[in-house]
């Protein structure tokens, strides 16, 4: 078998040598930049601050980092799937299960929710008039938690073990029993300190937009991203811990020996409905911020207000509240009967119209506008029709009885890059040109970004669009390799070549970085001529930057005073303005966390219990120096 | 040419066009097809709709020359459109949701059925899945393993358990997959229409070796059939 003909150096295989040998250089490199340019104050800073801008900006930075790994892994996998019964490198058997699967999860967890994170945290605050985060210090938390659920999440391929039972870890593959070794504890672990990030960066952005918004700015007065974000925080806060109990129970599973999803009083099943009814929402919450920001984008460059704002906003809703009754729709194959099949079924169907409400408002945004063509434009322009296809074959998918022909074949693959690629990543890139400036000061070059887009696309349908077919003729997912008599080839080559196309487009990516930091100039704060808020402070935005904080009147109203060439007013009223530190402590305390999770992962116990003493020492610490108590003291007192 | 390349391009050309699961073998299999023809149908009208306004939009009202400095006039929603992109996908997801309940109460309740009682001439089998392979045992409790062996237009119905962890079932051409749970017993029938020899695959990630977990599906006669299962 395969298996036996791990080529090893020493105990490990040679890929993992080779991102050794690769992270150390890399390493070695970036410390030598950081300290001949004298930047470590600037690390420093960045590493302790709570300004949501900072904040965000190192969501973005870290998610692309992660974009980079996942993006090698799928270079890894179209590789070996290149040709019928290929040897390429390791990567077959358990290594292939390794790769899928830490591309999955890397993808989902660690690349797409914190680039829309970021985003979220960049503009969103903006868009409102308010000054920060509803709370600094429970944002940064949120980040740090972030960065060690990634490194835990990374860490396991470094010390060859990474993950192998899929992004859906289904039991019982993923218990104790089928899957020695610590691989999949990383996965708990990695999954349960981020998630607890995320769910608090739901509160914050929650508790943001009810409190924070600048006077007159009414709920129906705020642009679409900034809806988009407060539904998907209210689907976070229902769907994360549910996953958080499902990683749980798991963890119980595998390290302390109960059977929830094994044996006679368990069932696997169980855990195909926990992960599913977190794992339904979850699609949406990657997906209703890409709306919001598609939105906005298109508004801004066909100079038009947002056709349906009040549909639009009324469908995000639909959408999040259908969200959560499709969930067996995963699940149509595993024999719930023909009841619970249908039902499922036609909530799923039902999605459709929402979305479908919110296609038809953006085209007749941009008709009778003026549609100018920058690369965020180009970006959801690219959406439109990507996303529409992946919808379509999501109904397809929704037909119950003929999922029983699509389920775990790459026809399903094909559909879930649709969205989450024509979807989310598309809107996230779109978000990133738009809001550069607010982040760095600096626009990114159009050539390149345009660049980039064409690359994107053409790379993007020629690798995903030959998959249906391969579905259709039989390929089930998850597999390392097919025959010359099944029939896939040619699909399968054309799919790998356009994948690479895709990873050439990142190229210009980082050239247009490299170009835009070395070669340009700062812009204003408004380079777009822009609609809303954010493009009223300057680039970048400073801390604390509405003092005083504008009176809105409309929707869009910057873009009306623009119209009427008059100054937004100025608001008399205060609002409440969050706190700003410089802070270690989420620093260490994601520092702890993760030593208690290795601790766990390997069952050292001693490594636990200091890790935990430590967890719980940092509560202790923050119940005694909480920064707001002095400030409302003397609130109180004046 | 390398005789394996050619032979290859011989097999594309005649796969390519009649991928398996467009190319049914069985009733099942058959009713599996036409649900994804119609869902295909509608959703390609939705498809042309929103690309032909797309498109349209787009060229029409993209900046050009002076206008690059319009100020184009606020609009009012027209309730009508909104109607209208509401109303017309609800009635073609309704035309699509008929059949789809239909076939799905249809096929499932083949699938997990009472108990197979009713089915009185159906053959039965009993699959086993485990990690990486099929025993199939036959009625008269001959076992063959990773090969399935069917008489042609005769109706069988599969009773299906999994040794370890979840595997499941496929033969594309034959009929849609259906789950193997460990500690439970899941159901499919279908009732082959022509004879010949189809790919079988487990589709539900379990393990190392999942790609290799496959199985040949031979159709033949009823004679050749009993023959076979008479064997030693
Ligand atoms: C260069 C771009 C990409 C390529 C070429 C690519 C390719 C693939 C392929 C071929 C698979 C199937 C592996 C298998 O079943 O054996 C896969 C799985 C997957 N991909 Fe991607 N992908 C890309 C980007 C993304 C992105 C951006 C996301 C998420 C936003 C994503 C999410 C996933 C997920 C969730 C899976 C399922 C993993 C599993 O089965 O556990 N991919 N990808
Ligand atoms: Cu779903
Ligand atoms: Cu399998």
């Amino acid at each position: 078998m395969n298996g036996m003909n791990v080529p090893f150096i020493g105990e490990v295989p040679s890929d993992i040598v080779v991102s050794w040998i690769v992270t150390i250089l890399l390493g070695a490199a970036l410390f030598w930049w950081l300290t001949t340019r004298r930047k470590w104050p600037l690390v420093w800073d960045y590493m302790t601050t709570t300004d949501n801008r900072k904040i965000g900006t190192m969501y973005i930075l870290l998610s692309m980092v992660f974009f980079i790994r996942g993006g090698i892994d799928a270079m890894f996998i179209r590789t070996q799937l290149a040709i019928p019964e290929n040897d390429f490198w390791v990567f077959q058997s358990q290594k292939y299960n390794e790769v899928f699967t830490t591309h999955g999860t890397v993808m989902i967890f660690f690349v797409s929710m914190p680039l829309l994170i970021g985003l979220m945290n960049i503009a969103v605050p903006l868009q409102l008039g308010a000054n920060d985060l509803a709370f600094p210090y429970l944002n940064a938390i949120s980040f740090w938690l972030f960065v060690a659920g990634g490194v835990i999440f990374n860490m396991a391929f470094f010390f060859n073990a990474a993950p192998n039972a899929g992004w859906t870890s289904y039991a019982p593959l993923a218990t104790d029993t089928f899957t020695t070794g610590p691989n999949n504890n990383y996965y708990i672990f990695g999954l349960q300190v981020s998630g607890l990030g995320t769910i608090f960066t739901a509160i914050n952005m929650i508790v943001t937009i009810f409190r924070l918004r600048a006077p007159g700015m009414k709920m129906t007065r705020m642009p679409l991203f900034s809806w988009a974000t407060l539904i998907t925080s209210f689907l976070i806060m229902i769907a994360f811990p549910v996953l958080t109990i499902a990683l749980l129970l798991l963890m119980f599973d595998r390290i302390y020996g109960t059977s929830f999803f094994l044996g006679e009083y368990g069932d696997p099943v169980y855990w195909q409905h926990l992960f599913w009814i977190f794992g339904h929402p979850e699609v949406y919450i990657l997906i209703l911020p890409a709306f919001g920001i598609f939105s906005d984008v298109i508004s801004t460059f066909s100079r038009k207000r947002v056709y349906g704002y009040t549909s639009m906003v009324v469908a995000i809703a639909l959408i999040g509240l259908l969200g959560f009754m499709v969930w067996a729709h995963h699940m149509f194959t595993v024999g719930l009967g023909a009841l619970a099949n249908s039902i499922f079924a036609i909530t799923t169907m039902l999605i459709a119209v929402p979305t479908g409400i919110k296609v038809f408002n953006w085209l007749f945004t941009m008709r009778k506008g003026v549609v100018r063509i920058t690369t965020p434009m180009l970006f959801s322009l690219g959406f439109i029709p990507t996303f529409v296809i992946g919808g379509v074959t999501g109904v397809m998918l929704a037909v119950a009885a003929a999922d029983y022909q699509y389920h775990d074949s790459y026809f399903v693959v094909a559909h879930f890059h649709y969205t989450m690629i024509g979807g989310t990543i598309l809107g996230a890139f779109a978000g990133i040109y738009y809001w550069y400036p607010k982040m760095t000061g600096k626009m990114l070059d159009e050539k390149l970004g345009k660049w980039h887009f064409w690359l994107f696309i053409i790379g993007f349908h020629l690798t995903f669009m030959p998959q249906h077919f391969a579905g259709l003729n039989g390929m089930p997912r998850r597999v390392y390799t097919y025959t010359w008599e099944d029939g896939v080839f040619l699909l399968n080559f054309v799919s790998t070549i356009g994948a690479f196309l895709m990873g050439a487009s990142m190229l210009f990516v980082a050239w247009n970085l490299y170009k835009t930091h070395r070669l340009t100039d700062p812009v204003g704060a408004d380079p777009w001529d822009g609609r809303t808020l954010e493009w009223t402070v300057g680039s970048p935005a400073p801390e604390h930057p509405f003092q005083p904080v504008p009176q809105i009147n409309s929707i869009d109203a910057y873009w009306y005073s623009k119209v009427e060439r008059k100054r937004l007013p100025e608001s008399e009223e205060a609002r409440p303005s969050p706190i700003a530190i410089q802070t270690v402590a989420p620093v260490l305390l994601a520092g702890v966390l993760i030593v208690m999770s290795v601790g766990f992962i390997y069952g050292w116990v001693w490594m636990q219990i200091i890790g935990g003493i430590a967890a719980l020492g940092f509560f202790i610490y923050r119940v005694f120096n909480d920064e707001r108590k002095a400030v409302y003291r003397k609130e109180e007192e004046s | 040419m390398n005789k394996r390349v050619l032979s290859f391009f011989v097999i594309a050309f005649l796969t390519g066009c009649q991928m398996r699961v467009l190319n049914p073998k069985s009733d099942t299999a058959d009713t599996l097809t036409n649900l994804i023809y119609l869902s295909f149908g509608i959703m390609m009208l939705v498809l042309i709709v929103v690309f032909v306004l797309f498109v349209y939009f787009l060229r029409k009202f993209r900046e050009r020359g002076k206008a690059k400095f319009n100020i184009p006039p606020d609009e009012k929603e027209n309730k009508w459109l909104e109607i209208t992109w509401t109303i017309v996908p609800v009635l073609l997801l309704a035309i699509l949701a008929v059949p789809t309940v239909k076939a799905t109460y249809d096929l499932t309740s083949k699938v997990s059925g009472s108990a197979g009682g009713s089915k009185g001439d159906a053959m039965i089998v009993e699959v086993v899945g485990q990690q990486y392979n099929w025993k199939f045992t036959y009625e008269n409790g001959k076992e063959s393993y990773d090969e399935l062996v069917l008489p042609v237009d005769q109706e069988v119905q599969f009773r299906l358990t999994s040794n370890d962890v979840i595997h499941s079932f496929w033969i594309p051409n034959l009929s849609g997959k259906i789950d193997v749970l460990p500690g439970e017993m899941t159901k499919l029938s279908f009732e082959p229409r022509e004879e010949g020899t189809y790919q079988g695959k487990c589709a539900e990630f379990c393990g190392a070796e999942h790609t290799l977990m496959r199985f040949e599906t031979k159709v033949m006669s009823q004679q050749s059939f009993e023959n076979w299962v008479q064997e030693e």
